[in-house]
C-alpha cells in the first residue's frame, strides 16, 4: 500500500524520476569516466581495446606523459588557449549583450542572427577559418595587406609563433554568440525599476553598470565563465580543421594531444592519462558552475 | 569403390557450391570513396546472379583506421576493408585480417607472382597473404611548361638533380605574380612522411635509418626551399591535394604529387604541363620514390570468407580498368596502362610506371603510425627552425630504434 500512496502523493514519483536520471548518468557518464581512469593505468593497444582486462601499467603512463618533451608546451598552449578564448568570448559577448539590450528597432532580430555562427558545426567553422587564414590567398591577409596594416602576409596556420592564436581567433568568433545569449538572458532578468530608481538618484550609465548590472549578473557571469572554460577545453574541431595541432606541435592543446595519442598512435593508456587530468580540471570548474547556478535559483 | 568416393565427393562439392549460390549473402565493404573502384566493382558484383550483395559504406580517409579499429574492437567490423597500405601490417600482424594464403594458392584468378614486389610486401606478413592490392601510386614532379618558357627554362628538359631543381625553383619563383617555384607537402601527417621518405632514400636512408650520412642534406634541402621562399610557408600545414591545387591554379610552377591528380589537373589547369621523375641527389645517383595506395583485406571474423574472397577475385580481374577509369595504376606486372585518350595523361603514365620501379614501401611494420610520427616530428621541428636537421633526425632515430628493437 505504501509505495502506491507515495506514487500518488508525488514523493515516490519524484524519486522515480531522479532514479532514472541517476541511472542514466551512472551508465552513460559514470562508467565511461571510471573506465577511462582505469585504462590510464593499463597498457591498452589497438587490438586489446575491446576486452575489459588489460595488463597493468602502474604509473608508467603518467610518468611518460610528464616526461614527454611535448608536455610542457602542451600545458602552456592549453592555458593560453583557454584563458585567451574565454576572456575575449566573454568580454566581446558581454559588450554585444549590453548593446542589444538597448531597445532599438531590430535588436532582438540581430541578436538572433548572431546565433547563426554558434549553431554551425565546429568542423564547418574550422574549414571556413582555414580558408580565411590561408597564408597566400586568405581573405584576412588580403584585407590587412590592402589596408596597409601589414607589409608581408602572415602565415597564420604555418608560423609557429602565430598558429595557436589563429585557432584562438576562430574560437572567439565561434563561442562569442553563446556567451552573448546567456548574458542577454541575465540582463533581461534584472528588474527595470532598479535602473529607474538609480536614474532618479542621478546615477550615470557607468555607475548603473558597476553597481546594478554587474552585481545582479554575478551568478550568470560565474556560470557563463565556467561553461566557457568547459566548452573551450572540449574544442577539438577547430584544431583538426585549421592547424592539425601544428606546425611542430606549436598549436597542440591537451584535448588534441589526447586524441592524437589515442587515435593516431593508438596509445590509449597515455591518451587516457591526459583526459583524466582534464576531467579533474573540468570537475573543479563544474563546482564553480554548480555554485553559480545554485545562487541563481535562490534569487 | 574409389570411383564412387570421388563421385560422392564431387557431388558434395557441387551441392556446397549450389548452396552458396542459393543462399543470399550480404557482405559489407568499407572504403574511402563511394564512387571509387571498390564501390564501382562492388556494384557490378552485386548485379551479378551470384546471390551475393555487397553493401558499401564510405569512410573519410582520415578516419579509416580509427573507425575500423573501433568496429573491430566491438565486433561490428565489415567483411571487407579497403585500407591504406602502411596501415595494413598493424591489422595483419595482430590476426585481425583473414589469412588468404590457401585461398590465393587455389585461386585461378589471383596469382601472387603477378604483383609488383612493393605492394606485395605491404599485404604479406610473416609469410602469409593477408590481402590484395587495390592499385599502386607513387610521386613524381609535375611542372608547368608555360611558366618554364616564361622563365627562360627549357620545358623539354625539366630538372633532374636536386641542384637543378633548386635553380629551376629559384628562377620560377615570382612573388609579384604570386608564383612559388615549387609546391609539396611537409604536413605533420602520413602525407608528410610519404613525401619526405623518397628524399631520404635518395641519400641512402630508409625509415629504419633516418639519421645516416646525407640524411640531414635531404631535410636541409627542403628547409632551403622554405627559407628562401621558393615554396609557400603553408607547405608545413597543407596536404598534397591542396598544394597541387595551387599548381593547377598557376600559383606554383612545379608540384610533387601522384597520378591520382591527373584527372583533376587535366580538367582544371589551363596551361601546358608535364611530369618527370623525381630529381636525384646528384647525376647518376640512386632513384627513389614513395609507394602508396590501398589494399583490400577480409576481416578474420567474417562469416562468409569464400564469398568475400570471390569479390576479391572479381576485383583483381578488373585490374585493366584501374588506369583508364580511375587513373590508378594497377599493381599487376602483367597489366599495361591502357591509353586514356589524353596525350598528357598517357605521357604521365609512362613516367609514373618508371617511377614506380623505384618506389619503396612504408614498413610493413605493425607500429607504423608511431614510426611515421617520429619522422613527421623531425620534419616539422627542423623546418620551423626549432632543431637543426641532424639533431631532429637523431631524435627521430632514437624513437624509431625504440620501436624497432
Amino acid at each position: 500500500m505504501g509505495p502506491l500512496r507515495s506514487m500518488r502523493d508525488g514523493i515516490g514519483f519524484d524519486t522515480l524520476l531522479i532514479g532514472f536520471a541517476l541511472l542514466y548518468l551512472l551508465a552513460f557518464a559514470g562508467l565511461p569516466l571510471l573506465y577511462n581512469v582505469i585504462i590510464s593505468f593499463q597498457q591498452v593497444d589497438v587490438f586489446s581495446l575491446g576486452t575489459l582486462l588489460h595488463p597493468g601499467a602502474g604509473w608508467d603512463n603518467y610518468l611518460s606523459i610528464f616526461r614527454d618533451p611535448l608536455a610542457q608546451m602542451v600545458l602552456w598552449n592549453t592555458i593560453i588557449f583557454t584563458v585567451g578564448s574565454v576572456a575575449f568570448q566573454f568580454t566581446i559577448g558581454f559588450a554585444f549583450a549590453l548593446f542589444f539590450h538597448q531597445k532599438f528597432p531590430g535588436a532582438t532580430w540581430f541578436r538572433g542572427l548572431f546565433l547563426a555562427a554558434w549553431v554551425m558545426p565546429g568542423l564547418v567553422v574550422g574549414v571556413l577559418w582555414n580558408w580565411l587564414l590561408s597564408g597566400d590567398f586568405g581573405v584576412i591577409n588580403h584585407v590587412l595587406l590592402s589596408m596597409g596594416l601589414i607589409s608581408e602576409p602572415i602565415f597564420w596556420r604555418s608560423d609557429i609563433d602565430v598558429s595557436l592564436y589563429s585557432v584562438i581567433l576562430a574560437n572567439i568568433w565561434y563561442g562569442m554568440p553563446f556567451n552573448m545569449i546567456l548574458l542577454s538572458v541575465g540582463l533581461a532578468a534584472i528588474p527595470d525599476d532598479l535602473y529607474e530608481a538609480a536614474a532618479l538618484d542621478g546615477a550615470t550609465a557607468w555607475q548603473k553598470f558597476w553597481t546594478i548590472t554587474l552585481p545582479m549578473m554575478r551568478s550568470t557571469i560565474g556560470a557563463v565563465l565556467a561553461l566557457g572554460v568547459i566548452f573551450t577545453l572540449q574544442q577539438f574541431d577547430l584544431f583538426a580543421a585549421i592547424t592539425s595541432g601544428g606546425p611542430a606541435g606549436s598549436s597542440t592543446v591537451a584535448q588534441y594531444w589526447s586524441w592524437q595519442l589515442s587515435f593516431r598512435e593508438f596509445d590509449f593508456g597515455r591518451g587516457a592519462v591526459i583526459s583524466v587530468m582534464m576531467i579533474l580540471v573540468v570537475l573543479a570548474v563544474s563546482l564553480v558552475y554548480v555554485r553559480s547556478t545554485r545562487a541563481e535559483t535562490r534569487m | 569403390m574409389k570411383q564412387t568416393l570421388t563421385a560422392l565427393a564431387f557431388a558434395a562439392l557441387l551441392t556446397s557450391t549450389a548452396n552458396v549460390a542459393a543462399q543470399d549473402v550480404t557482405l559489407t565493404l568499407w572504403t574511402e570513396s563511394a564512387t571509387g573502384a571498390e564501390a564501382t566493382f562492388a556494384g557490378e558484383f552485386t548485379e551479378m546472379d551470384n546471390g551475393i550483395t555487397i553493401d558499401v559504406r564510405e569512410i573519410r580517409f582520415d578516419d579509416i583506421v580509427t573507425e575500423n579499429l573501433r568496429a573491430f574492437a566491438t565486433g561490428t567490423n565489415p567483411d571487407i576493408i579497403s585500407i591504406d597500405n602502411p596501415d595494413h601490417a598493424a591489422f595483419a600482424a595482430r590476426g585481425a585480417f583473414l589469412d588468404l594464403t590457401d585461398l590465393a594458392t587455389a585461386s585461378d584468378q589471383i596469382d601472387m607472382d603477378n604483383y609488383f614486389p612493393g605492394p606485395r610486401s605491404s599485404f604479406t606478413w610473416d609469410g602469409g597473404v593477408y590481402g590484395i592490392p587495390r592499385a599502386s601510386n607513387t610521386i613524381a614532379l609535375y611542372y608547368n611548361k608555360d611558366l618554364f618558357e616564361a622563365a627562360g627554362l627549357d620545358p623539354d628538359n625539366p630538372p633532374s638533380t636536386w641542384d637543378e631543381l633548386y635553380e629551376a625553383a629559384s628562377a620560377l619563383t615570382d612573388p609579384d605574380n604570386d608564383v612559388y617555384g615549387i609546391a609539396f607537402s611537409a604536413k605533420a601527417s602520413e602525407e608528410g612522411t610519404f613525401q619526405f621518405l623518397p628524399w631520404l632514400q635518395m641519400t641512402g636512408g630508409s625509415f629504419e635509418q633516418v639519421n645516416g650520412d646525407g640524411a640531414a642534406d635531404a631535410l636541409s634541402f627542403w628547409k632551403t626551399l622554405l627559407d628562401e621562399g621558393l615554396t609557400s610557408p603553408d607547405t608545413l600545414t597543407r596536404g598534397q591535394w591542396d598544394s597541387t591545387g595551387t599548381f593547377n591554379g598557376g600559383n606554383a610552377a612545379m608540384v610533387i604529387s601522384g597520378p591520382w591528380e591527373l584527372g583533376r589537373m587535366a580538367a582544371d589547369a589551363d596551361f601546358d604541363w608535364g611530369v618527370t621523375l623525381l630529381p636525384v641527389r646528384e647525376e647518376g645517383g640512386p632513384r627513389a620514390s614513395a609507394l602508396g595506395d590501398f589494399n583490400l583485406a577480409i576481416f578474420a571474423n567474417t562469416e562468409h570468407p569464400d564469398e568475400a574472397f570471390a569479390f576479391l577475385e572479381y576485383f583483381d580481374s578488373q585490374a585493366h580498368r584501374m588506369w583508364p577509369e580511375f587513373t590508378r595504376m594497377p599493381s599487376r606486372v602483367d597489366v599495361p596502362l591502357a591509353s586514356t585518350g589524353d596525350a598528357r595523361i598517357d605521357a604521365a603514365a609512362e613516367v609514373f610506371t618508371e617511377q614506380l620501379q623505384y618506389a619503396a614501401n612504408r614498413g610493413p611494420h605493425p607500429e607504423w603510425p608511431r614510426i611515421s610520427r617520429a619522422i613527421q616530428d623531425a620534419i616539422q621541428s627542423s623546418l620551423t627552425g626549432q632543431k637543426e636537421p641532424q639533431e631532429a633526425l637523431d631524435d627521430a632515430q632514437s624513437v624509431i630504434d625504440g620501436i624497432l628493437n
